[in-house]
């Protein structure tokens, strides 16, 4: 900014740090109590003296905390790839050709981030009701694909733009066919955006409780967030072992999410991302 | 907003003459944005449809296995529900709270982040970690900091008499006020976002002119800030408004809609009406009449910046 003393600058930093710090006390909260004795986390005072594992222990040692984390990992990985297949020829399509509908379809699909999931929860639920698809894996998937493909398909969107298609028409004098000219020359060039969106998708699915919520019931579907609310078991239920199983579903959505946070940030600005 | 911006990019690249080699194939592009508009049929468009549809039938699951034809009969029955009216007018005032908490916080939260030194860079990627943290670990976090026989902050609002014995969570009044901050809490992060994009982009002569002509510190905030980010808050300000409105998971996962109903936003009442109830119809009726308020309030909402 404009002429500004040093000290003022170092103040304000050190305004910015206790404000950053209060934000996230309640997650770092999470992390701290995870990594407590339970007796500490109940009767201890508020800085950690102890440090243990045994929370993560127990809780990996839970068979249906496991097959969450496997369900997890498999619609997150499977909605990845397949929002990233159907929204880089989206993307290149947009950017590349002139073509009727061209801006109808656009906007069809942008449109799709601003809506809620909770707008059409329930007709969703039916149809997968009547599909017999309640339940499966398969169902949780396809609603899935509509949290990361809008952004996907606008990011990539931007990237494409952005690489002179000069490039394109040259590898096709040389002979290569448009699609060769797509899997050369531009995948190579936006690589990162596209590892940006697929990551994007996964974290989203990750996370997502009100779709798992209302179409899974069964304990060998259930994924992450539906296993760590099962995990109050109203008799007995460890504050460690819920604040564990936290942190391993925070964990990669935050590690991920820092690491593609320039690639992310565009995106989230533009889409009004659910949250 | 960045959104306006895209359908700007659409426009001017629309107009654009089509390049030597830009027309392989006149269906190669239908065919490569095909698979995307499918599913955004298939996920917004058909849902939506079948939701009014859907919204016409009669159907209660625990008398007739099939949906028929009912007419108004949702509808008719909707008016007279009172406690969905009044969980309407709970979530009026959970989306105007929601959006007060994340002005009130991203404000001053953007204008010190909006400096260029290391730390506030990186404070500025940190501040995401709440809209970026999945809702069911802020929920139990928060159930468990609030908890009153383990929460550090039962403790400290029980210090400072704000909470009694037991939790907020267990005080109508209190649990709907403490779970409308968390969902500010929780979406500041992206209005600070927006509104360092917008302040960022004001250029530095605009407060040097404001200081040529004698303007102190307040009167450049009031007379050049403002305005320059204005279109931002408004816009970004009925994004947020919007997913408010829509809440489920946080008031679900905290309070499951109470106590005594105290926490029952429209989403949690149409979640009932379907799982609880079995009524999918009218469930679907609820959802309608959702669309069609929020659609109303912001086209005021946009209204109100076009005057502006």
């Amino acid at each position: 900014m404009r002429r500004t003393s040093p000290l003022r600058e170092a103040g304000l930093d050190a305004v910015t740090l206790v404000v950053l710090f209060l934000l996230l006390v309640p997650i770092l909260w999470v992390f701290v109590a995870s990594v407590r004795p339970e007796t500490d986390i109940t009767g201890g005072g508020l800085w950690p003296q102890r440090l243990t594992f045994v929370h993560y222990e127990a809780i990996l040692a839970k068979k249906p905390f496991l097959i969450a984390l496997k369900n997890s990992l498999i619609v997150g990985i499977v909605v990845a790839i397949i929002t990233t297949a159907l929204a880089l020829p989206a993307a290149y399509a947009l950017s590349r050709f002139r073509f009727h509908g061209r801006t109808f379809f656009g906007l069809l699909i942008l449109g799709t981030q601003m809506l809620p999931s909770l707008a059409v929860l329930v007709p969703l639920v039916v149809i997968v009701r009547q599909l017999g698809l309640t339940n499966t894996l398969t169902a949780l998937i396809f609603t899935h694909l509509a949290l990361g493909m809008p952004i996907a398909v606008w990011m990539l969107k931007g990237y494409i733009d952005a690489i002179p298609k000069e490039l394109e028409e040259a590898a096709m004098i040389d002979g290569c066919s448009r699609v060769g000219a797509l899997t050369r020359i531009v995948i190579p060039l936006i690589r990162p955006a596209i590892i940006a969106v697929g990551t994007f998708a996964f974290v989203l699915s990750w996370g997502e409780y009100l779709m798992a919520l209302a179409l899974i019931s069964k304990a060998d579907v259930k994924t992450l967030p539906l296993a760590l609310q099962g995990l109050f078991d109203p008799y007995s239920f460890s504050w460690g072992q819920v604040m564990a199983g936290g942190t391993i579903i925070a964990l990669p959505a935050i590690l991920l999410f820092l690491i593609f946070r320039k690639q992310l940030v565009g995106g989230l600005l533009a889409g009004g991302v659910k949250g | 907003m960045a959104a306006r911006q895209e359908s700007v990019t659409v426009a001017r690249a629309a107009s654009r003459p089509p390049g030597r080699s830009l027309l392989p194939d006149r269906w190669l592009p239908y065919g490569m944005i095909g698979p995307a508009v499918f599913v955004a049929f298939a996920i917004a468009i058909v849902p939506l449809c079948y939701a009014f549809w859907l919204s016409l039938q009669d159907w209660y699951m625990l008398r007739q296995p099939l949906p028929k034809w009912g007419g108004l009969v949702n509808y008719r029955a909707l008016l007279q529900d009172t406690q969905l009216w009044a969980s309407f007018g709970r979530t009026w005032i959970w989306t105007l709270g929601t959006v007060f908490v994340e002005l009130l916080l991203a404000m001053p939260i953007a204008l010190l982040l909006n400096r260029e030194t290391g730390i506030a860079r990186t404070a500025s990627a940190l501040i995401l970690l709440p809209w970026v943290t999945p809702f069911i670990v802020l929920g139990f976090g928060w159930r468990f900091l609030l908890d009153s026989d383990v929460g550090p902050i039962h403790s400290f609002l029980h210090l400072i008499g704000i909470a009694g014995d037991s939790s907020v969570l267990n005080d109508p009044v209190l649990a709907f006020a403490t779970i409308i901050f968390i969902s500010g809490w929780k979406g500041t992060p992206f209005l600070v976002i927006a509104l360092l994009a917008a302040l960022k982009s004001i250029p530095d002569e605009l407060y040097e002119a404001a200081e040529v002509d004698g303007a102190g510190a307040w009167s450049r905030f009031w007379h050049v800030t403002v305005p320059s980010i204005q279109n931002t808050v408004v816009t970004v300000g009925l994004v947020l408004g919007i997913l408010a409105f829509y809440s489920f998971d946080l008031p679900w996962i905290m309070t499951k809609g109470g106590p005594q109903d105290a926490t029952t936003l429209v989403g949690i009442a149409m979640y009932k009406a379907v799982f609880l109830d079995l009524r999918p119809a009218y469930a679907a009726a609820i959802s309608i009449v959702m669309l069609v308020l929020l659609f109303i309030a912001s086209m005021f909402a946009l209204r109100a910046r076009r005057i502006d």
